[in-house]
């Protein structure tokens, strides 16, 4: 366990192997990717009610569930930073907020598109649900302006813990927010055996793949600018100086 | 593989049942998001590996002033 704990607090470690990861990584996120777009564009039927804009759901669904796995990541990461100071999970911290900043903006629009034709209305302040998410959004960039706004680069992992941890409960707030107060937002619909109904496996299932493909996305962006932010930081040690040496950026 | 498409048309898929612009620009958003998100990265590593080619072969040179 120690050992484990070890290795994955080195960058190097985690910079070889997220070498030989990525290709896989990307390669199985293009996969799912284009399964998931082509099923929900091609094959996703019309709703007796809200006609071929469920196809906008399958991406707003996708997008907006994985939107809520960031605070818990970067709480996850920043209580690793507080306890034991290890350099990686703040590096992952960092990377993580402003991914999800653009997730939280891409749920916020896909919804509003849909909402426009559907609910006949871009926005409703009152809906406890649609301001949970744009508090999200509002969050999330001050984690990433809070970071660029402290020089000392202990003091900024410290302060973007502390808010990281804090930001998990609007998290709660907005899972359960079409539960606790009934607005506008419509609860999960829940998955169904039965094809023809509402809520059938011709809609939850290129969904599903689609949520798939969006944690692959994020694994990809964020072993990406991980790997850019530890050359930045770890540019005076010898492994790296030796990598630009040899040239080759590979692994 | 083709029974379950649900047009008989280019024309009718690109109309999404009177909600074309709804469905598309949210798609087109989707694609710009994943475009600048997985872009954005790859760009800044190959930046900062010139920055980084840079600053070696400087202070190689040094170095070998400094022998001299």
């Amino acid at each position: 366990m120690w050992q484990w704990f070890h290795k994955w607090g080195s960058p190097k470690w985690f910079y070889e192997l997220s070498g030989r990861w990525l290709p896989w990584l990307t390669g199985a996120m293009i996969l799912f990717l284009t399964v998931g777009v082509v099923w929900a564009l091609l094959y996703v039927p019309p709703d007796y009610q809200q006609s071929y804009t469920t196809r906008i759901l399958v991406v707003h669904v996708a997008v907006a569930g994985t939107s809520l796995a960031f605070f818990p990541i970067m709480a996850v990461a920043g209580t690793i930073t507080l306890v034991w100071k290890m350099k990686m999970a703040d590096m992952v911290a960092k990377t993580v907020a402003p991914l999800g900043a653009w997730f939280s903006a891409l749920t916020l629009a896909s919804g509003s598109i849909w909402g426009s034709v559907m609910w006949g209305t871009w926005w409703e302040w009152s809906d406890s649900r649609l301001t949970s998410m744009l508090f999200q959004f509002f969050l999330l960039v001050s984690v990433v302006s809070l970071r660029s706004a402290l020089n000392d680069s202990e003091t900024a992992a410290k302060a973007c813990a502390v808010l990281s941890i804090v930001g998990c409960v609007n998290v709660v707030i907005i899972k359960y927010s079409v539960e606790w107060w009934n607005t506008l937002h419509q609860p999960a619909s829940g998955l169904s055996m039965d094809s023809g109904s509402v809520n059938g496996p011709e809609f939850w299932v290129p969904t599903l793949i689609m949520v798939v493909a969006m944690y692959l996305f994020m694994a990809v962006h964020v072993m990406m600018a991980t790997r850019n932010e530890i050359l930045r930081r770890e540019s005076r040690s010898q492994w790296v100086l030796d990598l630009v040496a040899t040239g080759r950026p590979a692994s | 593989m083709f029974d379950g498409i649900q047009f008989a048309s280019i024309g009718e898929f690109l109309s999404m049942g009177g909600y074309a612009f709804n469905v598309w620009s949210v798609y087109l958003l989707f694609f710009l998001f994943l475009l600048v998100n997985l872009l954005g990265p790859l760009r800044r590593r190959k930046k900062l590996m010139k920055e980084l080619q840079r600053r070696t072969v400087l202070t190689e040179r040094q170095r070998a002033a400094a022998n001299e």
